[in-house]
């Protein structure tokens, strides 16, 4: 309640706000439950829900944990990780935005077309193209020393790639939105001290677009690492696996510990929650600025 | 030159030539560029580390879908046993057993490992048909110690010989010794005395047979014997490869049957995982459960030595009851290994009985293949699942592995579901498996 409401006074509860509160917390609750279900799943030992059901108390443990990392061999499988997304992401915010700046600033004929054709790429299911980019990765050689396959089939280059041509079309669009609503001024400026367009570019859009790149950044980082299928048919080594698609390491022959499951779980979703809490701020501001245009 | 009057002139002015003058070949050339520049300087810094492996004959690559720890670990051992007689390095790459499975299309027609793990029957026949798998028939004249339904079972449609069976385990019906003897009840040999076994059991109270079909497989193996001890092992085999009708009588008196021991079955066992089922015969709620050996899984101490089979009860006295199931795992050699020799030389190691030994030595929850192996170390129940193998006359692989993997998952997956559901419609349901069998089998 505001201040300026005295405790004596309190404006009358309407019901419509007693339905609306009941309805969103009956959708945070339900929103939380599966995930609150499988970290207090993950603290328990398999023995003791075997014996009393899930629907009980007891049998404590953090064991989970430690054979999830050690089974899985999360460590190694982390650095996989990091490995494709951090150039995935650098490399897609970089040719976003050269394609962005382009499309934002330049009027010339097929500007609506271009802009057209890389958000219809966002539209197109990307399992539809698995059989074709999988016969095109296992003929294109890569030299010994980038990958010991020899081939864009079972490298970290592959994935990068698809990746990067799969994020691009939404990061453009994005983007030059953006920098469509960019003063015009500040071009008339740089123009007039004789800026080049590469400067004009990398020293006066890319500053201004901080903020949406650090919230495609945030999303890309998410997506990209939560990105399981292509690195499962891509990949043919074990060892390559980023950690989403090793999580599978966890799965038995005949056998699931879904405790242990759960534990692993937690641990390959920690990484995408620390990046929203740290990039939170910057993540809602990128967004919702340019919605009030000045 | 003259100074540009507005921003769109100046700015027209600065566009690089390879977009004003936009053509198809500048923009190739331009795309060509950048590509090769990405390809080669700017990250380069992320190649992998451990490049330039294989190639040579001092080392071979094993794609191993054995990802549970203790199996993992027993791989890694025999590769050590391969080391030291044959100074060749195994370079093992695992991937988590269902991934390997799901993946197996994509991972033979890419770049497979020179040797890789898999199952007898009609799936490693499949993938030997279509010339993904080399031929294994020279290493096969080096190998002694195999029975002829392994060697049959290792046999490719053109008669050639194309994996090397390492380890197998028997599907039969599992009961607690203890329980069997504190009620005085006898290892059923027909199916008459098996229902009426069940009726005794119901009346003591427990659950005659444990059953469970959450994850969908468990019931295969169900449906598997009783045609097998209805139709016998050919008519099986047949119907596996798509050559008979499920409509034919013969299935349906298959169904039929097992409608008429449904009852005997623990119920509600779609929501039930093979786990559960067996914790029931553990904590001695269930009197009897079919299953493959790694029922022992959820097993442990006393309760493991308390643990006893017998092959399924015969149905028809024509049949007999010597057919069963024992999925065999073992390798297969990749149509053009970068090494053959290499290759080789470590399908023949695997297949001898040194291998074979390592294997008894270090993982008790499974069977070795080659009966030159010195399974002194064997339990009771491990010696007596090699008995029962040993005297068998055929050897089925389960639905799974005996019949096309889309037709098992897709099809009859869901149709024994829907039989153990509502088991009054069988005809309707075979029908609708016939129907379905068409398209699959003809694509």
């Amino acid at each position: 309640m505001s201040t300026a409401v005295s405790p004596g006074r309190r404006r009358p509860v309407r019901p419509a706000r007693v339905v609306l509160h009941v309805f969103l917390g009956t959708v945070a609750v339900g929103w939380l439950f599966p995930l609150l279900w499988a970290v207090l799943t993950s603290f328990r030992s398999y023995q003791y829900t075997a014996v009393h059901g899930y629907v009980s108390f007891g049998g404590w443990t953090i064991d989970n944990y430690v054979t999830a990392w050690q089974t899985a061999e999360f460590g190694k499988h982390f650095l996989n990780s990091v490995y494709i997304t951090v150039p995935a992401v650098l490399l897609t915010l970089f040719l976003a935005s050269c394609v962005a700046f382009v499309i934002a600033r330049f009027s010339w004929r097929l500007n609506i077309a271009l802009l057209g054709l890389f958000t219809a790429a966002n539209l197109l299911p990307q399992q539809s193209l698995l059989i074709p980019l999988f016969r095109m990765f296992t003929e294109i050689p890569l030299p010994a020393w980038m990958s010991d396959s020899e081939l864009l089939y079972d490298s970290y280059w592959g994935l990068i790639l698809v990746n990067v041509t799969f994020q691009c079309g939404f990061c453009v669009f994005v983007l030059s939105n953006y920098m469509k609503a960019l003063p015009h001024e500040l071009y008339e400026a740089a123009m007039v001290d004789g800026a080049s367009v590469w400067r004009q570019y990398w020293q006066v859009t890319m500053p201004l677009c901080r903020p949406a790149l650090a919230a495609l950044a945030t999303l890309e980082v998410t997506w990209i690492y939560n990105e399981f299928f292509w690195a499962t048919v891509l990949m043919r080594s074990g060892d390559k696996f980023p950690v989403t698609s090793s999580l599978n390491n966890l799965r038995g022959q005949f056998f699931t510990d879904n405790n242990l499951v759960s534990a692993g779980s937690v641990l390959v979703a920690i990484p995408t929650l620390v990046i929203f809490f740290l990039l939170q701020k910057q993540f809602v501001r990128g967004l919702t600025l340019g919605a009030s245009k000045g | 030159m003259s100074r540009p009057r507005s921003q769109a002139e100046y700015l027209a002015r600065l566009v690089p030539p390879s977009v004003a003058g936009l053509n198809r070949r500048s923009l190739l050339a331009g795309a060509a560029a950048t590509g090769a520049l990405l390809g080669t300087g700017a990250l380069a810094g992320c190649g992998d580390s451990d490049s330039g492996s294989g190639g040579d004959a001092k080392s071979v690559s094993l794609g191993s879908n054995q990802s549970d720890p203790k199996p993992k670990d027993v791989i890694a051992k025999v590769m050590d046993g391969f080391k030291t007689s044959s100074g060749v390095t195994v370079n093992v790459n695992t991937v988590d057993h269902n991934t390997f499975q799901e993946n197996i299309n994509n991972y033979l027609q890419g770049k497979p490992d020179d040797v890789f793990t898999w199952f007898a029957g009609y799936r490693m026949r499949f993938f030997a048909a279509k010339g993904l798998a080399g031929d294994l028939s020279d290493v096969w004249a080096k190998l002694d110690g195999y029975s002829d339904a392994f060697k049959k079972a290792s046999t490719g449609d053109d008669g050639k010989q194309y994996f090397v069976p390492a380890s197998y385990y028997p599907w039969a019906v599992f009961y607690r010794k203890s329980v069997w003897q504190q009620r005085g009840y006898q290892v059923p040999t027909t199916l008459d005395q098996l229902t009426t076994l069940g009726a005794q059991m119901k009346k003591d109270g427990l659950n005659p047979i444990a059953f469970a079909d959450k994850d969908g497989w468990p019931a295969m193996g169900t449906f598997d014997i009783l045609n097998l001890r209805i139709n016998g092992y050919q008519f099986h085999v047949d119907l596996m490869a798509g050559k008979e009708a499920w409509t034919s009588d013969k299935v349906k008196k298959v169904f039929d049957t097992w409608a008429g021991l449904l009852p005997l079955h623990q119920p509600d066992a779609l929501g039930r995982t093979w786990q559960e089922a067996a914790q029931s015969l553990q904590q001695k709620k269930s009197g009897m459960y079919l299953l493959g050996l790694f029922v022992g899984q959820q097993f442990s101490g006393a309760d493991l030595e308390d643990l006893d089979f017998f092959t399924f009860p015969e149905v028809d006295s024509t049949i007999g009851a010597k057919a069963l199931d024992a999925p065999i795992d073992g390798y297969m050699m990749a149509r053009k290994p970068k090494s053959k020799d290499a290759a080789t030389k470590l399908l023949t190691y695997l297949g001898s009985k040194d291998a074979a030994n390592v294997t008894v030595k270090n993982d008790p929850s499974t069977l070795v293949a080659n009966s030159g192996a010195d399974t002194a170390s064997y339990t009771a129940l491990q010696k007596k699942a090699a008995e029962l193998v040993g005297s068998a006359t055929e050897i089925a692989q389960f639905l799974d592995r005996d019949t096309r993997p889309d037709f098992a998952s897709t099809v009859m997956i869901p149709a024994l579901q829907q039989f153990i559901k509502n088991p009054k419609d069988i005809s309707g349901m075979l029908t609708s498996v016939e129907n379905q069998k068409k398209s699959i089998f003809t694509s």
